[in-house]
């Protein structure tokens, strides 16, 4: 994408009014977007970005620029206009660049460029067919199919370059269910960070499916209650509570700012002996995998709660060099507009010992929450919510009635230590996470979990 | 702090000529294709993005971009495609690739360009005299980061119980752009705005709380540094030692954001496009009552200060002010050219335009309730006993737009007897959308906007028998 020749000329000329670090961050990404609504192909749409983004340091400042292009003399433009913001007092020079190395590898066998748009109209199709003939209750199914292929180039004055080939697809399905005055919805989406063999993986006509089961299940919901009682929180997109209310403050920026409830909590113990989580962004085509974060690092499998105790934070590089720890390779961006800082990549709760469907049978009055709408959290004081899109009474030991969309609310440190129960069927799910305005690809996820008590925000006592 | 005077935004030079320019090669790029309409957008931005840490810079960005993006329609279908790289060829691949996604795209009676016997409004009702502040430019970077620093520290000091500021930014943009179709539109705007918040951390005993606030405006000059550190620290301080209520229905007192919150998803529900599709549940209920009170509703794209006030829309419909709600009665969806051929109307001009990476959907403008006269401490002691709630958590993933379903986490102050008592957290409130109309029982005088998708006003909200859910 550029000549290792030119970054350094780029580098050094950040370097020139004497920053202690520069970084020349590279991106070419094509877009395809398809949606379909009322049966019919209604948006079809493609993008083309390039930029180049530029950041330095100095003292404890991050100074960014980034440009829509990649001529020389743009470059050199914007790299002379950003270095001239600064007067430091480092004479930081680099002579070589030595390319960095990652352990994971991929092979793309069907890129977005090899498919048709014939053969990405169908996949939406398939997909409508399947969610309406599940139910006549189904009055609207929403698909999108979105695909991405990048390149990405970094460089940094620590001398090291990388670069990736990145292919990711996504396939998310909407359905809305009408019985009389009633009207849920479901969702289901499949996100990969590989080709179309993505639905090798998984049918898109069987997404559709669990999408308008759920949406006709609800149909026949009930009010949920108000108040504290035991949560048992589903396998798979369950692991939201677990980004949401614990993932968040471990992020070392958090951490950095004093806004974060395990601050200088590393080597205690923070949740029940029972809870393992693990940040690990090495694992194969998913969701939230990349070979290098957005400043270069390779990518890692970190281990955040063994056995209860806090072992590690999440970080990128500013922050482990502030806290004077290890890089995690987490230092990632939404695009070269952005600057990076510490985020998640797939995170989740590891696998227990318990059988599902006997810790389901442990409660004799809660709630079995299975699918969300997804939550926020405030890591300061560790307060968070989470939206429940699917969820049940238990009573007596047994799932019965599914209850309306309701929300709970707890606090991640307490509940962490009121995990009772971690189940054997670890899963994930994709989604996105928002922070400082960036969206980024995750993955969460975990094994069916019990939860003492949580408050959930019903409308009955 | 070490940075020399850089990049001072008086060397901005307005652009809207370039961008109409950017549009005219384009269209004859496309004319070489066999399209029956086309219609380009070009875009601009230039922005400041300054974030301050314990009165240093933290990060300070730049940056400058630019993009254009393709509708075209071909046999009543529309295909799209967006490029930030405006060279010949990418241009050409953008149309290529526009040309293409039309074939596979459904066609639609109603696709084509909006013609100018349905507008509504002939004339332009605002432009950039009231958009674009040259005022703007006279701001260099220092005064930008020391406005930051001023904040952080005006907020840290209004209270001894703030331990932290975990975050204070300023955010500033000019942004141009400009849409030429093949039907003879071909118009500019630029307009101005700045941003700036902070978030403070406040300490009592074991327990943490924080709170934010921000301001918004089309000029620095226009943010009141005062009033933001003043809110930001007290919605910090007010709810420190809140503890957790017994569940049980209840009068709430809503704030103005968390008002202007849960009035913004009314907003999405009254979407032609969502009414159309089934999503809404507002289908059916034009010419219903549908608060219980003499509640009305605007969508004005034309107001001065409305930071989403555009002298057309991202269609290039002239903009002009909708009655959405008058005494309580819904009057009308929102509307862009497609849905109003659909129901046999007119735009109410709210093709909305997030970027030229998309494609114009329906919006809001300034979606605004209209304030009453009642002062904030007659809806205080009207209260009596119930919950003012000062924020709400968990907006996106608790409300199901679709269903109507509302349910999220709240934090604010107990009231007995028409006096704030003790502070709440960590419970809920439930309702659903309609019920949440319903409920309203008295408007305040305390208009307020919040930038959302869109620009959302809504004065101080008396609510009569909610859900609350806590121990």
């Amino acid at each position: 994408m550029i000549e290792n020749r030119l970054a350094k000329k780029i580098l050094n000329i950040l370097l020139g009014n004497g920053a202690d670090f520069s970084e020349i961050f590279i991106q070419k990404r094509a877009f395809n977007n398809l949606r379909l609504e009322d049966s019919k192909i209604e948006n079809s749409s493609s993008g083309y970005e390039l930029g180049c983004g530029l950041r330095l340091w100095v003292g404890d400042s991050t100074f960014y620029a980034y440009v829509d292009s990649l001529e020389e003399s743009k470059l050199i433009n914007a790299a002379k206009i950003l270095s001239s913001a600064i007067n430091g007092t480092s004479s930081l020079k680099i002579l070589d660049l030595t390319e960095a190395k990652s352990s994971y590898v991929t092979d793309i066998r069907k890129p977005p460029g090899s498919i048709q748009s014939d053969a990405r109209k169908d996949i939406l199709e398939l997909a409508d067919r399947s969610a309406r003939d599940f139910n006549p209750a189904v009055i609207q199914v929403t698909s999108t199919l979105s695909d991405t292929a990048e390149e990405t180039y970094i460089a940094n004055s620590y001398g090291s370059f990388s670069s990736e080939k990145i292919v990711k697809i996504f396939l998310a399905v909407n359905v809305v269910a009408r019985r009389g005055k009633n009207i849920r919805t479901g969702y289901k989406s499949l996100a990969r960070s590989s080709g179309y063999e993505a639905f090798d993986f998984k049918n898109p006509a069987d997404l559709a499916l669990e999408a308008s089961g759920i949406a006709v299940t609800m149909l026949d919901a009930v009010g949920a209650p108000a108040g504290e009682l035991p949560v048992v929180i589903g396998p798979a997109f369950g692991g939201v509570i677990f980004h949401e209310a614990c993932g968040h403050g471990l992020e070392a920026d958090a951490v950095l700012k004093n806004a974060s409830v395990f601050k200088d909590k590393a080597g205690k113990k923070i949740a029940s002996e029972i809870v393992t989580a693990i940040d690990d962004s090495t694992l194969e085509y998913r969701w939230g995998s990349y070979k290098f974060d957005g400043e270069g690092f390779p990518s890692s499998r970190t281990v955040l709660i063994k056995d209860g105790v806090l072992q590690n934070y999440i970080y990128d590089l500013r922050t482990s060099k502030k806290l004077g720890a290890k890089q995690t390779g987490n230092g990632r961006r939404q695009s070269f507009r952005n600057v990076p800082f510490p985020r998640m990549s797939n995170t989740f709760i590891d696998s227990g010992d318990e059988d599902p469907d006997s810790i389901i049978r442990s409660v004799s009055r809660g709630i079995y929450a299975k699918e969300f709408a997804g939550g926020q959290v405030d890591p300061a004081t560790g307060d968070f919510v989470f939206g429940i899109s699917e969820g049940y009474l238990i009573e007596n030991g047994k799932i019965s009635f599914p209850i309306k969309d309701t929300t709970i609310i707890g606090n991640g440190p307490e509940v962490l230590k009121k995990i009772e129960a971690v189940g054997n069927n670890l899963d994930f799910a994709p989604g996105f996470c928002g922070k400082n305005d960036q969206l980024v690809s995750n993955e969460v996820g975990q094994p069916t979990i019990k939860v003492e008590k949580i408050t959930v925000g019903g409308i009955k006592d | 702090m070490q940075n020399k005077n850089i990049q001072n935004s008086k060397r901005y030079k307005v652009r809207g000529s370039e961008l109409i320019g950017i549009c005219k090669d384009a269209a004859l790029k496309i004319n070489k294709h066999n399209a029956d309409e086309f219609e380009i957008f070009a875009a601009s931005s230039v922005e400041n993005e300054i974030e301050i840490f314990k009165g240093k810079v933290e990060t300070l960005s730049f940056s400058d971009s630019i993009g254009v993006g393709i509708r075209i329609f071909k046999d009543r279908s529309i295909g799209y495609a967006y490029t930030t790289v405006l060279e010949e060829n990418s241009i050409e691949d953008c149309i290529g690739n526009a040309v293409a996604n039309a074939r596979i795209t459904s066609s639609e009676e109603y696709n084509y360009l909006p013609v100018e016997e349905e507008t509504v409004n002939k004339k332009k009702l605002i432009d950039d005299r009231a958009l674009f502040h040259e005022n703007f430019l006279d701001y260099s970077i220092e005064s930008k980061i020391e406005m930051a620093k001023k904040l952080e520290a005006l907020t840290k000091s209004k209270d001894a119980r703030i331990v932290d500021i975990d975050s204070v930014g300023y955010h500033d943009s000019i942004y141009e752009t400009a849409i030429f179709n093949s039907a003879g539109f071909c118009d500019k705007y630029k307009t101005t705005t700045c941003l700036i918040y902070v978030s403070a951390i406040s300490k009592q005993g074991e327990d943490t709380s924080t709170g934010d606030f921000f301001g918004c405006a089309r000029e620095p000059s226009r943010l009141d540094l005062e009033e933001i550190a003043g809110k930001a620290a007290n919605r910090s301080v007010s709810v420190l030692g809140g503890k957790k209520i017994k569940s049980q229905r209840a009068n709430l007192l809503l704030d103005q954001v968390v008002s202007a919150q849960l009035l913004g998803v009314v907003a999405g529900c009254l979407t032609a496009d969502s009414v159309q599709k089934r999503k809404s549940l507002f289908e059916g209920k034009v010419g219903q009552k549908i608060f219980s009170i003499g509640v009305n509703v605007f969508d004005d794209g034309t107001l001065p200060d409305g930071l989403s006030s555009r002298p057309f829309d991202g269609e290039g419909v002239i903009k002009g002010k909708t009655s959405v709600f008058e005494y309580g009665y819904l009057k009308t969806y929102l509307y862009n050219t497609y849905t109003a051929r659909k129901d046999k109307t007119r735009s109410t001009g709210n093709a909305v335009r997030a970027s030229y990476r998309s494609t114009p959907e329906v919006g809001i403008s300034n979606f605004y309730m209209e304030p009453s006269e009642t002062d904030f401490n007659t809806l205080l002691n009207e209260t009596g006993s119930g919950f003012y709630v000062i924020d709400i958590i968990g907006l996106h993933s608790g409300v199901n737009p679709i269903s109507g379903q509302m349910s999220m986490g709240a934090k604010g102050i107990w009231i007995e007897n028409g006096s704030l008592k003790q502070p709440v957290k960590e419970v809920t409130i439930a309702t659903d959308i309609l019920s949440f109309c319903r409920s309203i029982k008295k408007i305040g005088n305390d208009l307020r906007f919040i930038p959302a998708s869109g620009y959302i006003g809504s004065p101080s909200l008396l609510v009569s028998d909610i859900m609350i859910s806590g121990k």
